[in-house]
């Protein structure tokens, strides 16, 4: 991230709608080669099973959950078609930002909140989320997204769900976002 | 039928994680493009004074599924080969809400918090740590969690299937759905847009 | 038409667009539910050549040698497979072929009790687009036959003699034993229809039967997102 960009007005977003056909031809791509959807949570799990493995080896064996994403122990849990689909992601996205020139180190927030306050927020909305996507087999990208794209039943259930939990709980926090 | 091209073995697992890098730049193109690196532009859904993330989440997955309808139905695609996440429903369903709580009061999800920190926000890299954090807890709470983790069926099951509606009749169902939602989603920005104050 | 198409706007036109696409997807169909579709020349093709088929003696080669790119499939029921099975076989019965998470471009090598189920199998995986699908040829007698009690020459020549040198290696390394052409032929004396078997039983299995795979034994990493 150079001055420039940070200097520059960024651009407007795209149309939401042809912003979601691209998005919908990225993962009709994905379910044409590699017979899969997208995704994002797994690949913090193979993370995470990766450091558990490195430090505690007994102890990530042991655990089920971690296990599962070490298979015989032949690969590295990186290996992952996730990590390096998040990988691809997280490049994606610079490069849109940047084209844009909305890359910029900054925080989100309402102005009512202080930064350390939303921080606190953020970390305690992923682990909320991880807990959830851990329990839900997925995340919005690999169950709503994907799953809704399939017509899978766990996946619509899911998704509704997500925007009840969401809608349920938005007025109690707007103080972080007005 | 030729595809997917991977389960008919026209490359193998160390492509497959290349073509992955690329399936994941368009993803992250387009979720920034959509504007999904800004967490005030997702929880605008939730105080509904900009529901992009339901116009475009929705739009994707009709183009998705229309796309997958058309190639399966001209046998290019086969749909079996495909992988379906398996449904256990109550601990989707209650996995759902906690993430719901989880997106509106972190701001993000898993995808968007790694488009959010590709572009400079702190929030959305936090947001991360705190992904590390929950996996990490729900790993160690999982002896006791996996009772409930695997209550269902463990089936793959979709909507058609589980049912009883043919596949065509649910897709043409969800376009409706969808665009009926888009033009109900213009009326509620145009009623909520004087309460937000950006 | 033109001037009604350019009152619309992109977004009025999307919309459209999806939802003449969902009429029409009203009929479809996607899932391919259990019909296939087969290459009848291509497949004459292969047969004709023979080149749908592994010897026995081949295949256990192959097992000796320690290769790693096939996959031997036995076809059997579960307890067959846990009396006798060719080592390194995979136990996948009939009804849960499709299931069984096998590769369509890997080279697999079937064999059941018998030759004509064997060849069903073959014949379905494919239709099924498994185009690395191969049968043993003559089945388990065959393997029983050749590689197991392989039968030496009596009176061998030059030839002959290196030929049984491997047989005899072969034959111990499955846990058989070679059997003479003398003994073969006195059993098999008188109606030729009528030939009872004269091979031993087979040897029993040491190692337990191995849930998957014994040449490329992998256990998946889960990657659900």
């Amino acid at each position: 991230m150079t001055a420039t960009t940070i200097e520059r007005r960024p651009q407007p977003y795209m149309n939401p709608y042809l912003a979601g056909i691209g998005l919908g031809l990225v993962l009709l791509a994905s379910f044409v080669l590699v017979g899969r959807g997208l995704g994002a949570s797994g690949a913090f799990n193979s993370v995470i099973a990766w450091v558990v493995n490195a430090v505690a080896p007994a102890h990530a064996r042991s655990n089920e959950f971690i296990a599962g994403y070490l298979g015989d122990g032949t690969e590295s849990p990186l290996k992952a078609w996730l990590v390096f689909e998040v990988l691809g992601a997280f490049a994606g996205a610079m490069f849109s930002g940047l084209l844009a020139g909305r890359a910029k180190v900054m925080t989100e927030k309402g102005p009512r909140v202080s930064v350390r306050t939303r921080l606190a927020m953020a970390f305690a909305g992923g682990m909320l989320m991880a807990f959830g996507a851990a329990l839900a087999r997925g995340c919005t990208s690999g169950q709503a997204l994907t799953g809704g794209a399939l017509l899978n039943l766990g996946s619509w259930a899911f998704m509704l769900m997500v925007f009840a939990g969401a809608y349920a709980v938005a007025y109690f926090v707007r103080w972080q976002w007005r | 039928m030729t595809a997917p091209f991977f389960q008919y073995g026209m490359f193998g697992d160390e492509t497959s994680l290349v073509v992955a890098f690329f399936i994941g730049i368009g993803f992250g193109f387009f979720l920034e493009r959509a504007g999904f690196g800004s967490a005030r532009k997702l929880v605008s859904q939730f105080y509904l004074n900009d529901l992009a993330v339901f116009k475009v989440m929705f739009t994707a997955i009709v183009t998705a599924m229309l796309g997958v309808t058309y190639l399966g139905w001209i046998g290019w695609l086969d749909l079996s080969l495909v992988y379906l996440v398996p449904t256990y429903l109550m601990p989707q369903m209650v996995g759902g809400l906690v993430l719901g709580v989880g997106f509106v009061v972190g701001g993000y999800c898993p995808g968007t918090s790694v488009a959010a920190t590709a572009t400079g926000r702190i929030d959305g890299l936090v947001y991360g740590l705190g992904i590390f954090a929950g996996m990490f807890t729900f790993a160690e709470l999982f002896p006791w969690l996996k009772g409930f983790y695997q209550a269902g069926s463990g089936e793959a099951t979709t909507i058609p299937g589980a049912f009883g509606i043919p596949y065509g009749i649910v897709v043409f169902a969800v376009v409706l759905m969808a665009v009926g939602g888009f033009y109900g989603a213009g009326l509620l920005e145009k009623k909520f847009a004087a309460a937000a104050g950006e | 038409m033109r001037n009604w198409m350019s009152m619309l706007t992109l977004n009025s036109k999307l919309a459209l667009g999806a939802v003449a696409l969902g009429a029409i997807a009203l009929f479809a169909t996607p899932y391919p539910g259990s019909t296939v579709t087969l290459d009848a020349k291509e497949l004459a093709l292969t047969v004709s050549k023979d080149a749908d088929r592994v010897e026995a003696p081949e295949l256990a080669a192959w097992i000796i040698e320690g290769r790693a790119d096939y996959r031997l499939i036995d076809l059997r029921s579960q307890g067959e497979f846990a009396q006798y099975r060719i080592p390194g076989a995979v136990n996948v019965p009939m009804a849960g072929l499709i299931d069984a998470g096998l590769r369509r471009p890997e080279k697999l090598v079937l064999y059941a009790a018998d030759a004509v189920r064997a060849s069903q199998a073959w014949m379905f995986l494919r239709a099924k687009g498994y185009t690395g699908a191969y049968l043993l040829k003559g089945g388990l007698e065959a393997w029983k036959d050749q590689v197991v009690f392989p039968v030496l020459a009596d009176n061998p020549t030059a030839a002959e003699r290196t030929r049984d040198e491997k047989r005899r290696s072969m034959s111990a390394f499955f846990g058989g034993q070679p059997r003479s052409a003398s003994s073969v032929s006195a059993g098999g004396a008188g109606m030729p229809g009528l030939v009872t078997p004269v091979t031993p039983a087979l040897p029993a299995v040491a190692a337990p039967p191995s849930p998957m795979g014994g040449a490329p034994a992998r256990t998946k990493k889960k990657e659900g997102c």
